[in-house]
């Protein structure tokens, strides 16, 4: 059994990996290496529920021979075992087809400096026990000060630690660190029989930009009330309005529908209309992953391409899809710098904000739906079809009525896009998908 | 029946200490150092899982992949609070520091007596692999996988796009408490599935299908073939072309068999999970022992019916589980339970504590959930609406505690007079539990499991499981389609 690795040996670690594959006959080799440790305690009535503080490491492996691919991952680093595992992945790529667009990417001239992106911050490493168990006891203490919550879910404070590592045989080595931290708490209204729920949270990669404690408190207290005594309402078309996690919820549908690889396969319905109209002209929609300090902000990607800005739907005309090289290669495009895993996946994907305030936004409805949250699965990328359970806020005459429950939402968003009305001006980067509120001008809503 | 003899087997010698390296003395010496801050409770939990996976698509096969998971997750527990410390380097010293982490949740130190280990029993075995995966050639494997995806692309030429994977785990497990349990396992687990898309003019569908649970290779040559598998894929894919959007409103819905279980999995299994009623936050927690819906409906939990994908010998605590009844005539009769929650509440366990990994804390889940069957003919069901909803084939669904819950339709078909007429698709089902398990008003004869490729989210957690329903009729439901 051989020792395992310090956090300083892992680009060492990498490139030897790298070299122990091709000297197995694999013409190409990537290795990617993280290691992260993780703090996370979920207080629940004034007390610490559950405490956990953990270290892992991982490594992930793609080997290509003759146009043919294998992969492999282990989150044991002993090396004789990843030795084994690299033998064998050669191996297996032997038993695969032959595919012409497998490669690793072109090394890069272009380099994103880790540093300039603000991704790491030293302070989250540096907050001892008491501060975080405190910080969520404090958040969850000030929403039950509040009588009209009657149950809580507790709240929930994390921070992540990770390094992460690329080497390949091109010659590319790469190695950022990254932090995270979260604050949420989760709540109950209402009488047993009569209860409603919601939560609410702020994440963020540096410490300092996170919302306090009272911020998040006062916002999941009124997330939750808002919701008491709803009514059923009258199966009917009407426009309805997304919050902004409710767009960010859209945003995420949108990107698995212009995410190469459902484009090449053919199972997404943007696929063949790169150029065409495909959303209202108030609809402009980017991915970028050097946005400093967010949360989907990397210097490369998973294949070790620099990541950049790409607009992908440019005043609702489809500008670009985004690929990892595998997907740029079968579309006869470039890699966007969207390699995730095996697969593509979004950096800060968003729907840049608009010009109304949102609540001028409601107050243009006459009659409609104001979405604050969806249950359930039903999006369809093969036909852009939507249908979810949904909870909101019924609108009459510009205002608020009252809160409506057990009611779906039906579409497509092929169809949704084009409705887009109105744009908010509240665009916040919560997640690395998101978007701010916006007015769609008809939907179906099912109800009684 | 469950054996109840001792296993010569699990002790005192300790399988798969290749894989995890530790002794007994060791795994006393972890349990010493978690407890050494006045824990009540301690446990180590290490994993061991090589996962294999193979993928065709674009008429050739793409990718193949082999993963290994190794680490060991300590746990202590100190009344209603948890610490808990993963690692995956499994040298003395890191399980040490994993130890300590967890130990930090309890403040009164002590000096803990050495844990003597018990004897375990042996489990029934539930476990139903011959030619277990892992083990297979790949080559066979390949097989399966372009056999599945080739009958699929022949089934229909409306048929433009297909994918086919297989992926195959061994999870090998061994548990140790300070009650003195030491337990192992060894949890086999395979998936082959088929996605088609088919295509007429402009319109493009998916259809899916699969099949496995915890069997081996020689399931796929008689209980679901690849042949069954791609053309199931490929039939629903191109039916769906001809669909037309499902209606919306309120209007009676009728269930089929097998799939439909997803609705009890989220209207009735997960509010039964026992850390929502301890905590008070499902709608079910005042209700033990009370009627909550139609007397036609009993439902059980059984995590022991042999070969099923939710099915283990143990759970991820060391406890054997039982077949559970949680509803028995519409009355709350049992709770899906956990150490935890079970000590927290004085109930007997009932073997639900699973976890994702060693990364996680075990938390009470579901493992084969299904309603029994009932006394009605499935045609006569279908007779008695005059005009609903039959909903066939589901994607998923979702509930919160208050009960609200829904679940999305892939297809289904109107119903008329008493007869199934134009097949439509993609609708969402939406209710509220207590109110829909009162509407039940006729439940079939004909008991069937869903497919053998179901995944359980909860608190971040991926579970495996399976879930089974006879026909169902609701006699009110909204419907959310896109036609008024």
């Amino acid at each position: 059994m051989t020792a395992a690795p310090r956090a300083d040996d892992l680009p060492a670690l990498a490139e030897r990996i790298v070299r122990f594959g091709r000297s197995c006959g694999a013409d190409e080799v990537e290795v990617s290496v993280g290691e992260g440790t993780e703090f996370s305690v979920d207080v629940r009535l004034g007390e610490v529920e559950n405490l956990v503080e953990a270290g892992s490491r991982s490594l992930g492996l793609r080997v290509i021979k003759d146009e043919k691919t294998a992969y492999a991952s282990s989150s044991d680093l002993d090396e004789d075992t990843l030795k084994r595992l690299v033998r064998n992945a050669v191996r297996r790529a032997e038993c695969a087809s032959r595919d012409a667009f497998s490669a690793l990417p072109p090394l890069s001239k272009r380099k994103v400096d880790p540093a300039a992106l603000s991704i790491y911050d030293p302070e989250v490493g540096r907050l001892d026990s008491k501060t975080k168990i405190g910080l969520a006891l404090e958040t969850e203490r000030i929403a039950l000060s509040d009588a009209r919550i009657t149950n809580s879910y507790g709240a929930n404070f994390v921070t992540n630690d990770g390094t992460a590592v690329l080497a390949n045989s091109k010659g590319f080595l790469g190695r950022f660190q990254k932090t995270y931290c979260s604050l949420s708490v989760g709540l109950q209204a209402g009488a047993t029989d009569e209860r409603v729920e919601d939560f609410w949270f702020s994440s963020q990669t540096r410490f300092g930009a996170l919302e306090t404690p009272e911020q998040i408190a006062r916002t999941a207290v009124e997330r939750t009330v808002r919701q008491l005594r709803p009514r059923k309402i009258k199966t009917q078309r009407v426009p309805v309005i997304f919050e902004p996690m409710m767009t960010s919820g859209l945003l995420g549908f949108l990107f698995s529908c212009v995410a190469g690889t459902a484009v090449y396969q053919k199972s997404s319905f943007l696929a063949g209309r790169l150029g065409r109209r495909i959303a209202a002209p108030a609809v402009t929609v980017v991915d970028d992953g050097l946005l400093p300090a967010k949360l989907g902000t990397s210097p490369f990607d998973a294949e070790g391409v620099p990541t950049r800005r790409t607009v992908v739907v440019r005043k609702g005309v489809l500008a670009s899809y985004l690929c990892n090289t595998y997907a740029a290669r079968k579309l006869k495009l470039k890699s966007t710098g969207n390699a995730d895993g095996g697969g593509v996946g979004p950096n800060n994907f968003y729907l840049e904000a608009g010009p109304h305030a949102p609540a001028d936004i409601i107050r243009s409805c006459e009659k409609g739906l104001l979405l604050v949250r969806t249950l359930g699965h039903g999006l369809n990328p093969v036909t852009g079809d939507i249908s979810r359970g949904a909870f909101g806020l019924w609108i009459e005459k510009g205002e608020i009525a009252y809160p409506v429950s057990e009611v779906t939402i039906s579409g497509n968003l092929g169809e949704l896009l084009k409705n887009v009305e109105m744009v908010g001006s509240d665009l916040e980067f919560r997640g690395s998908v998101c978007g701010p509120t916006i007015k769609v001008s008809e939907m179906m809503v099912a109800g009684t | 029946m469950t054996d109840r003899r001792p296993d010569p087997k699990a002790f005192p010698r300790i399988p798969y200490e290749d894989h995890f390296r530790l002794s007994l003395s060791d795994l006393q010496r972890i349990l010493g150092i978690a407890q050494s801050s006045g824990g009540r409770f301690a446990e180590v939990f290490l994993e061991y899982r090589i996962y294999s996976f193979v993928l065709m698509e674009e008429d050739i096969l793409k990718e193949t992949a082999e993963t290994i998971s190794l680490g060991a997750g300590i746990r202590v527990v100190s009344g209603e609070k948890t610490g808990f410390g993963y690692t995956n380097d499994l040298a003395f010293d890191k399980i040490r520091s994993a130890a300590l982490s967890a130990a930090a949740i309890a403040a009164s130190p002590t000096t803990s007596k050495v844990v003597d280990f018990k004897a375990a029993l042996s489990p029934r075995n539930v476990y139903r692999a011959r030619e277990v995966p892992s083990r297979a050639p790949l080559e066979k494997k390949i097989g399966l996988v372009r056999d599945a995806y080739a009958f699929c692309r022949k089934a229909s030429r409306a048929v433009k796009k297909a994918k086919a994977s297989l992926q195959d785990s061994v999870q090998y497990v061994m548990i140790a408490n300070s009650d003195g349990l030491l337990v192992t396992d060894a949890r086999p687990m395979v998936k082959l599935t088929c996605l088609a898309i088919a295509e007429k003019g402009r319109s493009r569908e998916y259809g899916f299908s699969g099949g496995g649970g915890r069997v081996g290779l020689e399931y796929f040559a008689s209980e679901r073939t690849p042949r069954t598998i791609g053309e199931e894929a490929a039939r629903e894919a191109r039916g769906l072309l001809e669909a037309r959007p499902a209606p919306a409103g309120e209007m009676p819905v009728v269930l089929s068999p097998g799939h439909a279980g997803v609705l009890i999995h989220e209207a009735v299994g997960h509010l039964l999970e026992a850390d929502f009623n301890r905590k008070k936050t499902s709608v079910f927690w005042d209700k033990f022992g009370r009627k909550v819906g139609s007397e036609l409906i009993t439902i059980y939990d059984d995590p022991t019916i042999p070969a099923f994908r939710g099915s283990y010998n143990i759970d991820d605590e060391g406890t054997v589980p039982r077949k559970t009844l949680l509803i028995e005539k519409g009355v709350i009769k049992g709770l899906l339970q956990d150490r935890l929650s079970a000590g927290l509440m004085n109930m007997p366990l009932t073997g639900h504590a699973r976890r994702q990994d060693f990364s996680d804390i075990p938390i009470p889940r579901m493992a084969n959930t299904y309603i029994d069957k009932g006394g009605d003919d499935p045609a006569d069901i279908i007779r008695s609406v005059k005009k609903g909803f039959y909903a066939d084939r589901f994607q998923g669904g979702q509930v919160e505690d208050s009960g609200k819950f829904t679940f999305s339709v892939s297809s289904g078909f109107l119903i008329e007079n008493g007869k199934l007429t134009a097949p439509v698709k993609q609708a969402t089902l939406i209710g509220s539990n207590v109110d829909i398990l009162a509407k039940i008003e006729r439940v079939g004869h004909d008991l069937t499991f869903g497919l053998q490729t179901g995944t359980c989210s909860k608190e971040g957690q991926d579970v495996p499981v399976t879930d089974g329903c006879p026909t169902l009729k609701i006699s009110m439901m909204t419907v959310g389609g896109l036609e008024e």
